[in-house]
Formats: C-alpha cells, structure tokens, sequence
C-alpha cells in the first residue's frame, strides 16, 4: 500500500474520475473499479495515445483506449496494456535506498525519504562549495517525456546554477536539417493528408513499433487506391505492405533522395512554378543533384537504379505526401539526409497542401523551443538572480563528463532515461559515471543505472503523476493526470524536485500549496484551456496560434528569405560560428563509420548494424516485464543467409558480436531475409545486464550538423534546430562469429 | 441455426505490434505461460521482393470443431452462438483437444487444465467486442457473425479491385 511520505500532501483523485463504481470484466469476473480515469500515454512516441484507467483500492487493474480520442480511436500498443503489468510489478523500487557496496554491485540499504534529502542535499552543498554549481547537473531524457517536471527541475537546477543538459540524441539531426531549409516545422494531421493523398513516401520509420496509430490512415489512403512507397535497409511491418519498397545501404538515404532529385530534374518533372514562387537555391541544388544519376546514385544507395526512377516519377506525378521518420538521421550524415528529403518534396511542390505535404516532425515535439510552451515562466521563478551556466549535449553526456574541467561535473542527478543502456559505448559511459561523486537515480526498477548509484529513489510510474505531453505527429493533446496515489514510497518526479529545492533553501520557489496542474497552466498560458484537457474532459486539439492544421498552405516558410531555401543562408552563417557540416546544399558524406567510407575498418568489421526501435519495448523499458519478455524472446539479431552461411552460422546459433569498443555473447541469429548482405538488424534498449545492449558497440560519433564533439560536448551556446545533433547510433561496423 | 459468432484476422492489415497479445493477457488475468492469441511472423519472398507475413492465432471457433469432439469428458463444448468454450471443472488434463486442433490453440497453465480464448464471452455477451477486437491499432481483428463478415470483406475487395482498375486506366 501507499506510505505516503509526510513531505508529500495527498490529493482527492476522483475529481479526475470520468467513472465512480464502474463494473469491468477482468479475469471472467465482474469487479467494481472505484474510478475511472482518462489519461494519455507519455512514453515520447508519435501516438501519445488517450486511455481510460480502471482503479480500484488505488491500484490500476485495467487499462483500455479511450473509444473518444479522435486519433487513436479506442486502441492501445502492446505496452500501453502491459502498464498494468508494470506498475504493479513485484519487481518496483519501493523506497529510498543508499549504497552499502562498491559502485556496480547493486548492494543496498533501505532509508528514509528524510534520510535521502539529506544525503542529497549534504552531497550537492559539499560539491557546490568546493567545485562551485556547474560541477552538478541532471540527466534526463523522455522515458516519461512529459515536460511539465522538466520544467520544474529546471527551476531548481537554475537556482543552484548547474551545468545544463540540452540536445538530443534522438532526431535533432533531422530536425534541424530540415529546420535549414523549412523554418518552423508542423505535420499535418493522418486525419487530413489520407484522406487527400495519391502516394504515400514514407522514410526510416517503422510504425509498427513506433507509431502503430498510423495504419488505420494508410490503409483508408490505400483503400481510396494511393500507393505506398516505403524507404528503409530493413523489412519492416509497413515496408511489407508497400507497392514499392527501397532498401538502401543503412547511411544512404540522402543519397537517395539526391538521386531521385536529379531524376525528376533531368525529365522535368519539377513543379516550375513552385521552385519559382516559393523557393530559393534551385539552381545551386540543381548543380548538386547533377551527379546522381541513377546509375551513380545505385553505385552508393545499392537501390537498383530502375527502382530509383520508378519512385521517382511516382513520388513526382501524383498528390504525394511523404511521412519520415527518426532512422535515416541516426548517421553522421543525418542532417543532410532530412534536409535533402525536404528538397525533395519542395522540387514537386508537395509541401503545404493537404495531400501533399513533407512531415518531419511537428515543433510541438520541441515546445520550449518554439515558444508555445512557456518554460521560462517555470524554469526561471521570477525575482530570482538566475546566472548564465555552461551546456552539456546530452548525445555527448560520457565526453563532457570525461572533458570537463573548471569545474569538472561531479554530481549527477538521473532520472527518466536510462543512462547507461541508451548512451553510446556503454564501457566509456560507465568510466564517466565512475568519476561521479555523486550519482542519484530516480528510477521504477534497478536498471542498469541503479547499479550504479549512490541513492536510488523509487520514481512514480507515469500513471501515478501530473504530465504535459502534447504529441508530434497529431494535433491533439490532453494533460496526464495522477489516476491513483502513489504505490509504495514512490514520489513523482515533480514533488521530487521541489522537495529538494525547499530543502537546499529555496522554500519560496517552491510553494507547497501547487500542484502538478498548477505549473502545467503556467506552461501553457491563456493559448489552450488545460481544463478542458483534463480528465473528466478528453484531449483537445491544439491551438491554430500553436500549429496551422496544413503548415506552410500559403507557401510561406519561416526563413530568413520567406522562401523555401534549396540553398540555406542559415546553414552557412552557422557555419561561419561553429565546426561541422554546415553545408548550405544538402550534399551526401559517407557516415563516419561505413564498409564505403572507411574500407580498412570494414575489412576488420564488415557488417552495419541498424538497430530498429525495439519492437515490443520503449527502449529499455518493459524488458523485465514477463509478457514482453515472452512475447521477444532471447536477444537476437537478423542476419542474411549469405552473411550466416559464410561464418558457418545456423539459425537460432548463438554467436558473439564484436568491434574496437565491446563485445557480446550468446547473442541468438535469426537467419532472415529482413536484411540484406552486410548489415545486421538489432534492436537498441536491452539492458546492459541482461547481455544484449547493442551500445556496447556503438561509437561516439554524432550526427550534425554540429560537431560539438569537437567542442567535447560542452556548450555555451546552443540553438537546437540550427545545431541539431543526434547520436549516430547506426554507424557502427561490427563482426560476428559463431561461439 | 443462431448466428455464428467468430473472429476474422484480416492478415493484410495485422503489422506485428502484438497489441492483442496483452491485451488479452489483461483481460484474461494471465501471466506469461498460456497464450490465448499469438502473432505468428513468417517470411516470404513476393516474385523477388522480400515481405513479411503476420497472423495472429487466437481460437478460431471452428463451425465443426476438432476439440469438441475430441475432448472425453465434454468439458470443451460449443454454445448455440458458435462460441468454443472449456468448462475447467470437467477437464481432465489429456491434452486430447491439442492433439485435435489444427492451430495448437489450446493452452495449458499451471493447474495443468486446458484454457484458451473465449471469445470475452462475458463481454460480448453484454453486446461488447472481444479485447484483442478494441486493441488492434490496425483495425486487422473483426469480430461478428460469419455474415456481417463476409460482407465486410467483400465491400473492401471489391473496393481495392475497383481502384486498382482505376489506376490502371488512368496510365
């Protein structure tokens, strides 16, 4: 049952209850569930999806997709089921624990909540004094990635002038790829463009495990007789419903892109008028493009070149909507490679109609960047002295902890990522940890991070706690309400943070009377009203003042010439400021790591990995969970019969996997044919203990355009969509062989 | 006869997200083990292209089922409505009705009895839909009689032959 901390005020729930005394079916029996409540999942996913929750005695026992919300209709993925499995896991971190064994051991020993501040606060003032602020900061990133506490741990983390964490190592490349070229980026709504659409393109996403809210769409653009044309090294669930399917080498879709540029270029399928109205840089682009032919573009992409064409004149001729995902801008190269699918969609003029548009992501998946949300507001309290401090890019954490001297960061405090299964070369990563005086993990289980740790605190599950998170494919949002009271001693993330705030002397920051809604009402301002976005009320769709239904419909973009820019004038004054690929044309680098690019390191490591999204998991959460454990099996890769046969490899053999920066055991085959000769596909999120995380091969390497690597990850100026950066996770050349 | 209740994968719109999967483990109060419904991948080269299949496996309610007539106790039974189910107090444990089906439908849990899917008989009793039904993000399980089925997938077959005889036409 809930021991409620005494720090902590307990709030009535049923205010939230859309249902009191429900009967729902559960286990061939009829039960009465105390309440209701509807709620949106926040696990960073494009579907962010409406749920109904069944309560009883504050436990959840059931969860159901709320039949009202206009986009996800009623239906969940399999995780948004197997919440119930996980917040009522044996398996949870029940209270505040403080390590009695060395670092990496996992020895523990139960405290209390009081206990727990105190080390924390004891351990931040000692580091403060003697380093000074920027020696602390948080790492974080969207394993609840809702913004609202994010916000909150910023006020905090401003008070103390820590060092602060920013980027991405997910799509920034792309985003601000795309961000060079576009300006402001919105999508327009699946409700909208499969209703109006002719093709569909869609690049580097597989929806089945990332964003499965989307077929119901494609199938009624199906049904209305458009086609499907998907661009990806692997066959994915939605690759083996398409009309046309391109496998290019993994790092090669902007080459792609370029070469079915050129096509269209060179047999006048360019929308003219377009070009001339609304774009700039047409004829340097045109220069550009004039080396790929598909001849030439075959040579790199390894896509046969009639294939080429074909998609070409498609995607040309015909109300073409194209729909990218997050895969294609895991390279160095990423950037570019977004940036040249937008050239592409801009030569045909399929931008900013209601069939034809290019959606890369919607900035309300950035919405304290792009101002809807108001972070400042919370993170920056008024009448507080708020000094200017340093940056950490998230996608080069272990760098900047290794590289940081004046001061050198010293205390860490993580939550809602997982540190060490999800950033790159996890051996380097845990060397940076080592160096921590201080690691606190705010966590559900003991991950990998939690080994770790000095403190361990038992976080909330999302269920259990106030959340912000608008979606970045759709247009609606709703809030995430507490449905029940916290399990065990957990404490959301929020109460967390103010807690700690008050406790380091900061009482008049952080009132007691505020709740989790409170701050959301600050974040989002007179521009929506949250009430009607919270539970008992459904989602709400977002503000015309936030994101236009169809972006960029007048044919005006928010660059500095007004124009879609071919050729960005933003890209190369960046350029001038910072190191990296600012090219101002979308020109194809070979990724940092590749059998073209580096032929001697592929002679050692002859085989690309790409790491799809795992396909039952989000990232490394729900690995422990037996129905996902169950349903995945023991971690495996696919591999080509061509690849197997020559290192002697049978199906269902276990084999190691290795590079320069770790190695893998018992890794199980899957002899496939999902991919082609010379790449294996394993997924990202197991975790390190459990043997099968793909980042103990993965390098360091970013994606653009950036290359704050060069600057060893430490900032002091930073615009995320002009400077982007993502980890280059797919980069990574490795060998197998059979154990 | 009283209509026939039963479900029907639409295998060109199943894509492997297994949503059914736990939402049948919910629904049922299940833990890892028995496994009412499964998605099934298999590979398969199209002329040269290669593509993956996906079929979930729930308990298709057979019309003449094997494991009714092959169960010794009459613990398996079908109701009027075609709805397949196991009465666990009868059941002996013989494994007869997994040697009948053709689809290794029948699960065995802990208590070493049979259980499978039940067509959320209790929901659907009550004018319902079946979880695996109201999970599918694909829209891919139907569930209803073999009637309103069938002309299901007949409007959608004869609305894909129908543009794909306008695409044609129009090149």
């Amino acid at each position: 049952m809930s021991q409620n901390p005494p720090f902590r005020k307990r709030e009535d729930l049923d205010k939230y209850a859309v249902a009191k005394n429900a009967p729902v079916w559960l286990g061939g029996k009829k039960v009465i569930a105390d309440r209701v409540v509807k709620t949106a999942c926040p696990h960073n996913c494009y579907d962010t999806c409406g749920q109904l929750v069944y309560v009883k005695d504050e436990r959840v026992i059931k969860i159901e997709g709320d039949p009202e919300h206009p986009i996800t209709r009623g239906h969940l993925c399999l995780k948004g089921f197997a919440n119930v499995e996980k917040i009522n896991s044996p398996d949870r971190i029940k209270y505040p624990m403080l390590r009695i064994g060395e670092r990496g051991e996992g020895k523990f020993k139960r405290i209390s909540w009081d206990e727990a501040f105190d080390y924390m606060v004891g351990n931040m003032n000692r580091i403060r004094n003697k380093y000074g602020g920027e020696a602390l900061m948080e790492y974080g990133y969207s394993g609840n990635r809702e913004h609202m506490a994010k916000a909150v741990a910023g006020r905090l983390l401003n008070l103390i002038g820590a060092t602060k964490l920013t980027g991405s190592f997910c799509l920034l490349s792309g985003a601000s790829g795309s961000y060079h070229s576009v300006g402001s980026q919105h999508t327009t709504p699946p409700e909208i463009w499969s209703e109006h659409c002719e093709l569909v393109l869609l690049v580097g996403r597989n929806p089945s495990a990332t964003n499965p809210h989307i077929y119901p769409f494609l199938y009624r653009a199906k049904e209305r007789g458009a086609k499907l044309i998907v661009v990806d090294p692997y066959v994915t669930g939605v690759a083996s419903k398409a009309d046309l399917h391109l496998r290019p080498r993994p790092g090669t879709d902007g080459a792609l892109a370029l070469g079915m540029i050129s096509w269209i270029i060179a047999n006048d399928l360019h929308d003219k008028e377009y070009i001339a109205r609304h774009t700039t840089g047409f004829e340097e682009l045109k220069e550009l493009a004039r080396q790929w032919t598909p001849d030439y573009t075959e040579q790199i992409t390894t896509v046969p070149g009639e294939q080429i064409i074909e998609a070409a004149e498609l995607y040309a001729t015909h109300v073409s909507h194209m729909e990218c995902g997050y895969g294609h801008q895991r390279y160095s190269n990423g950037h570019q490679a977004q940036r040249a699918l937008a050239c592409l969609a801009a030569v045909c003029g399929h931008i900013g109609k209601r069939g034809a548009s290019y959606n890369c992501v919607d900035s309300m998946c950035f919405p304290a960047i792009d101002g809807f949300m108001k972070t400042a507001k919370v993170a920056v309290p008024e009448g507080a002295v708020i000094k200017p401090t340093r940056m950490v890019n998230i996608a080069a954490f272990a760098t900047a902890v290794h590289k940081a001297k004046k001061p050198p960061i010293k205390g860490v405090i993580s939550y809602r990522g997982g540190l060490i299964s999800q950033q790159p070369w996890v051996d380097y990563t845990i060397e940076a940890v080592k160096k921590l005086e201080m690691f606190a993990v705010i966590e559900q289980f003991m991950t990998d991070d939690t080994d770790w740790a000095d403190l361990v605190l038992p976080a909330c599950h999302y269920l259990e706690q106030y959340g912000f998170h608008p979606s970045y494919w759709h247009h609606y949002f709703q809030t995430t309400v507490p449905v029940c009271q916290p399990y065990y001693e957990a404490v959301p993330d929020l109460e967390i943070f103010e807690e700690l705030g008050r406790r380091m002397g900061y009482e008049e920051y952080f009132p007691r009377d505020r709740t989790g809604l409170d701050y959301i009402k600050m974040l989002v301002g007179e521009d929506a009203d949250v009430d009607m976005a919270t539970s008992p009320n459904g989602p709400i769709r977002f503000s015309e003042d936030w994101c236009p239904k169809v972006p960029n419909e007048n044919g005006k973009f928010d660059t500095p010439s007004g124009k879609f820019e071919f050729y960005s004038s933003t890209m190369a004054e960046r350029g001038k400021k910072f190191k990296g690929d600012f090219n101002p044309l979308p020109n194809f680098v070979e990724p940092d790591e590749s059998v073209f690019g580096t032929p001697k390191l592929a002679k050692k490591y002859p085989l690309s990995v790409i790491s799809q999204h795992p396909a039952f998991r989000t990232h490394s959460q729900y690995c422990n969970l037996p129905w996902i454990k169950e349903i995945e099996g023991p971690t495996h890769i696919f591999m080509n019969r061509e690849d197997a046969e020559s290192r002697n490899i049978l199906d269902g053999d276990k084999v190691r996997i290795y590079n320069d920066r770790g190695e893998l055991n018992d890794i199980v085959v899957k002899v496939s044919i999902r991919v082609k000769r010379g790449v294996i596909e394993f997924s990202s999120g197991m975790w390190v203990k459990y043997g099968g995380s793909v980042n103990k091969l993965t390098g360091l390497s970013l994606g653009g355009p950036r290359d704050v690597l060069a600057e060893d990850g430490i900032m002091y100026e930073y615009h995320p969509l002009l400077d982007g950066n993502t980890t280059a996770y797919f980069n990574t050349l490795v060998q197998v062989e059979k154990m | 006869m009283k209509k026939q209740l039963t479900l029907y994968v639409d295998t060109n719109r199943c894509m492997n997200c297994r949503a059914c999967e736990t939402a049948c483990k919910l629904e049922n109060s299940l833990p890892a083990g028995p496994r009412y419904t499964m998605v099934t991948e298999t590979e398969m080269m199209d002329g040269e292209i290669p593509k993956c299949m996906f079929l979930p496996m729930p308990c298709l309610h057979c019309g003449d089922a094997f494991c009714v007539k092959a169960c010794p106790t009459g613990a398996v039974r079908k109701r009027a409505d075609g709805v397949v189910l196991v009465t666990k107090s009868r059941c002996i444990g013989c494994h007869e009705c997994l040697w009948a089906c053709p689809f290794g439908v029948p699960q065995f849990g802990e208590d070493g009895k049979m259980s499978k899917c039940t067509l959320c008989a209790n929901a659907i009793d009550e004018g319902g839909k079946p979880a695996c039904v109201k999970a599918c993000p694909a829209e891919a399980i139907m569930f209803g009689s073999t009637e309103e089925i069938s002309e299901i997938m007949r409007k959608r077959y004869a609305a894909a032959s129908f543009h794909k005889r306008e695409t044609v036409a129009a090149r």
